[in-house]
């Protein structure tokens, strides 16, 4: 099997790990930093696919505590969006997760990290079985 | 302003299946208010079909972009030059764009990316409800501002019908009687004596009985070029 690719999008008050802190996830992993997690769109969790991501993790600060107010609750919905468009193409939902993780916790950020390698791994496990 | 809606992107899937490079072109009116074809939803569909299609084993090249509007032919204007450039063009403007860019475009390929739904308002974010018809003939003066065309699900003239209880529509629970609403409206504006009056018979002509709508203003059209 190809080396699987996970893609994180998140806030930049959220989150300040860098590769070094993910080195443990068996996998290509790429961290792309927001302004808020509430700039993140629809697209750009469709592009990270595009970019040979199989799954992707949207990362933001914990509610009630964004920076913005409600960056977060905004991300949290455009996973949802971005959750229905690949059922709609034929890709599992569950490839794209939310996190809301405290401001600045590397240990909360890397755990939703790995929580999102294994489901990706569930996933592939299930997609070997059915083919 | 004319809601609409995408499509299901299989069926979008379906019209470019033979092209390998496409534009999707939003519109900045209507469609972008209502979060169906602005460009943040070019960006979205774009993403979503090159996705799709690099699955599939036949990668697709969009070229975005969003047009001021695409109900004015000056705005359709780029189309010309875009035609050369794909073989197909996705269009999430609502029916008139589609329409007009098909009517001076005949050789373009244009495709509709949603469906054009109703003339709605905007009461709260992410919700969008039906206020008109455009039936031609507005009667709204004799019903509090509140149409019963589009807002009656029987577009009853002389409601409300037997089945509204409660002030709720019978057909669907959750909506309002319009009819108990413009009675309520009506008798809190001191104006009941309004429905007491026989006003004239509607003419549906105006609703589109004689085919295609139009309107022509002779004192605009100096400089007018059409036909």
């Amino acid at each position: 099997m190809s080396q699987l690719k996970l893609a994180i999008l998140c806030c930049h008050y959220t989150n300040q790990a860098t590769a070094q802190d993910v080195a443990d996830i068996p996998a290509e992993v790429v961290i792309k930093s927001f302004p808020c997690s509430g700039r993140i769109e629809v697209a750009d969790i469709l592009k990270a696919f595009e970019n040979d991501a199989q799954a992707v993790l949207v990362a933001g600060c914990e509610k009630g505590s964004c920076h913005n107010l409600s960056g977060s609750l905004r991300a949290e919905k455009r996973v949802e969006a971005a959750r229905k468009i690949l059922e709609e193409i034929g890709l599992e939902p569950e490839r794209v997760q939310m996190a809301f993780v405290p401001r600045l916790d590397t240990g909360a950020f890397v755990e939703a990290a790995k929580r999102t390698f294994e489901t990706l791994l569930e996933i592939s496990a299930k997609g070997e079985t059915s083919s | 302003m004319i809601i609409a809606e995408r499509k299901p992107i299989k069926r979008i899937l379906q019209m470019i299946e033979p092209f390998e490079r496409v534009a999707v072109i939003g519109c900045r009116g209507c469609v972008a208010i209502c979060s169906a074809g602005g460009d943040r939803e070019v960006e979205t569909l774009a993403a979503a079909l090159r996705l799709a299609r690099k699955r599939q084993g036949r990668p697709l090249e969009t070229v975005e972009d969003t047009f001021v509007r695409q109900c004015d032919p000056e705005y359709l204007a780029p189309l010309a030059e875009l035609k050369e450039k794909v073989e197909a063009v996705v269009s999430l403007a609502c029916g008139v764009g589609v329409n007009l860019a098909a009517d001076l475009y005949p050789d373009l390929k244009i495709y509709p990316g949603v469906d054009t739904s109703f003339y709605g308002a905007n009461p709260a974010l992410g919700e969008w409800e039906e206020k008109c018809r455009g039936c031609g003939d507005c009667i709204i003066d004799f019903t509090g501002g509140l149409c019963p065309i589009a807002r009656c699900a029987k577009n009853l003239l002389n409601g409300p019908c037997g089945g509204s209880q409660g002030g709720r529509c019978e057909i669907r629970p959750e909506v309002p009687c319009v009819w108990h609403q413009i009675y309520e409206r009506l008798k809190a504006r001191g104006e009941l004596e309004r429905l007491y009056q026989i006003f004239p018979t509607k003419n549906w002509i105006p609703a589109g009985h004689g085919g295609p709508r139009e309107r022509k203003r002779p004192d605009l059209q100096i400089n007018s070029q059409k036909k």
